[in-house]
């Protein structure tokens, strides 16, 4: 414990980690025995297989299966039908499908807009409050966020219930009576909505302390001189406060978009796409198609297409990142 | 004068902004554990009552005796450990190379990691459910632990390698001056300090699993096999209109998740722009 390292170098035959900076890289030469060459794709060996076999081959998996005809019988059978773009153009071709992927799309744009805005809203607000009510509202954010979904899906079926529901009550108690009995979940629009106020609940946290950790970062300065320039609310925000957060705001919208694409726990926990299958998005589409029809190569090419609109995102969310250097590869 | 009382009215009505805002984040909340506590004739009736007038443990017992719970709870909690623990580990020893060790091919395995991290898991539903089916796997434990593992892996080994990052590799370099082995100086100095990060990562694994439904809902078709979410999902059919039961079932579900997630809640911001939990 008290060697120095005078004392120790020189005296240890076993080979010390040499220091950094000469390290065999330095001088060029690389005289590490095998062993130690090969550490560290041992170390890495367990997540990289299992990341390949678990993540890499079903995504091969999907392609294949999206160029097959792939029912019960096949699957039962174990037989393997190759059937080209049929699955694609059996997809393609439904009227059904664009209807579904115009909503999805819909919901989607529509969640990401009101949570960005919302969580935007809220991160200037924490920023005036006082301590008191700041912590107050945070913890509260905190509670939302945390709530599992499910069990938050549950709780807003309760709220939103047609007959002993608080909602309805509430609204009956403010003079709107013709809310009483009110059914939120009769039509596909509607249940939707309550979906996507659900989602947004659960996704404004998040950004909210985001985007406020963002403002937190402004020097205090600026503001000052904003003032002293005599810039109105509007015009600091926008030559103050907006090029900080404008970087978080275009990571967070990938983000929710992603995420808000995918949505699947709540939409089927609420009325399985229902009423009428209304309510159904890409998601829900590619489960009914697959598990639950056993049209496996259908939904495979659900799948695929689903995969192609978030590729497009992934990969600009993965250049920002990279770029913006949150990420140090 | 004037100007003070304005600053005045102008905080107090932000911070009356700012309540009612928090009000309406905590609403549900509260109204899942006040229903979970309420009577049943006071639910199903149609007088206005936010706070409960009387109060009762019965939903937590019929909840609890409900067909399926214990079976659920058990399932639940044995996925998401042993979920989690092989993450935990697969990630540690991945996340030590890709922090502290210098090779070739090292920004490969970074991205692999990254891009793992983010594939839409969800698409992957139907080719995941071939393969469990091919396997046997169906209905088994051991499936939906391997769906849960490569969910949380590559979180897991990219948050863990921030973290190893953090410790300052001289402390390691001290260590086998003094006559510590490699593994020696890395379980005797850089171990005990990724202590807060090995927590913070698993709990934000646990979480992950605990609440996920979509491949727990097509991977378990028993009814003996069904996760929590999955359970609660099938509420309609089990508890008829027993809202209490619900929401008691459903309060003592989100019970260790909001315990876990304040615990970490400080890491939660940044680790999952880096690329990180999903949603």
């Amino acid at each position: 414990m008290t060697s120095t390292i005078d004392a120790a170098v020189p005296a240890g035959g076993s080979p010390p980690a040499p220091p950094r900076a000469d390290d065999g890289r330095s001088s060029g030469r690389r005289r590490r025995p095998l062993g130690q060459a090969l550490t560290p794709y041992l170390l890495l060996a367990p997540a990289v297989v299992a990341l390949l076999a678990l993540v890499g081959w079903p995504a091969v998996l999907v392609v294949l299966t999206s160029f097959r005809k792939m029912d019960l019988g096949e699957l039962v059978r174990g037989e393997l039908v190759w059937t080209g773009f049929d699955n694609y153009t059996t997809v393609l071709g439904d009227a059904e499908f664009w209807k579904i992927t115009l909503r999805t799309v819909a919901f989607t744009a529509a969640c990401v807009v009101a949570t960005l805005l919302g969580g935007l809203v809220i991160a200037l607000l924490l920023r005036q409050l006082g301590r008191v009510v700041r912590t107050v509202l945070q913890v509260c954010m905190v509670l939302a966020w945390a709530m599992p979904v499910l069990a938050a899906t549950t709780v807003f079926q309760w709220v939103f219930d047609q007959r002993y529901g608080i909602l309805n009550k509430t609204l009956v108690l403010v003079g709107l009576d013709s809310f009483e009995g009110h059914n939120w979940f009769a039509t596909g629009p509607s249940t939707l909505t309550v979906i996507g106020i659900l989602v947004c609940w659960q996704a404004i946290p998040f950004v909210a302390f985001s985007l406020y950790a963002g403002l937190l970062g402004i020097p205090r300065e600026l503001y000052e001189a904003a003032g002293m320039d005599g810039a109105n609310a509007w015009q600091t925000f926008r030559s103050v406060t907006w090029p900080t957060l404008r970087p978080i705001v275009l990571m967070m919208t990938f983000l929710q978009l992603l995420w808000d694409f995918k949505v699947f726990a709540q939409v089927w926990a609420f009325r399985q796409g229902g009423p009428n299958g209304e309510s159904t998005t890409l998601p829900v589409l590619q489960y009914l198609k697959g598990i639950a029809g056993s049209h496996f190569g259908v939904a495979a090419a659900v799948s695929v297409l689903m995969v192609l609109v978030l590729l497009v995102l992934t990969v600009q969310y993965l250049r920002m990142l990279v770029r913006s250097q949150e990420v140090d590869l | 004068m004037r100007e003070a009382r304005a600053v005045t009215a102008r905080r107090v009505a932000l911070s009356a902004v700012g309540l009612v805002v928090a009000g309406l984040f905590a609403f549900p909340v509260y109204w899942m554990v006040s229903s979970a506590f309420k009577p049943t004739n006071q639910m199903q009736s149609t007088g206005y009552d936010l706070v409960p007038t009387s109060l009762t443990g019965e939903h937590f017992a019929s909840a609890v005796g409900k067909a399926g719970f214990g079976d659920a709870l058990r399932n639940s909690l044995t996925v998401t450990l042993v979920a989690v623990l092989f993450s935990l580990v697969a990630g540690l020893l991945a996340a030590v190379p890709l922090a502290r060790l210098r090779f070739r091919g090292r920004k490969g395995f970074l991205l692999l990691v990254l891009v793992a991290q983010m594939a839409p898991f969800e698409a992957l539903l139907i080719p995941m459910y071939l393969m469990m089916r091919d396997a046997n796997l169906l209905d088994q434990m051991p499936g939906l632990v391997l769906v849960y593992f490569a969910a949380t892996l590559p979180f897991t080994a990219w948050t863990l390698r921030g973290f190893v990052q953090g410790i300052p590799a001289e402390l390691e370099e001290a260590a086998m001056v003094d006559g510590c082995g490699r593994w020696g100086a890395f379980r005797r100095v850089t171990l005990p300090l990724l202590g807060p990060g090995l927590v913070a990562t698993s709990v934000f694994g646990f979480i992950t699993a605990w609440n996920e439904f979509l491949f727990a809902l097509v991977l378990f078709q028993d009814q003996s096999k069904r996760t929590l979410p999955v359970w609660l999902s099938t509420f309609q059919t089990a508890f008829g209109t027993d809202w209490g039961g619900t929401m008691a079932a459903s309060t003592l579900f989100t019970l260790p998740v909001v315990v876990f997630f304040l615990i970490v809640q400080r890491n939660m911001v940044a680790g999952v722009t880096a690329g990180a939990v999903k949603g």
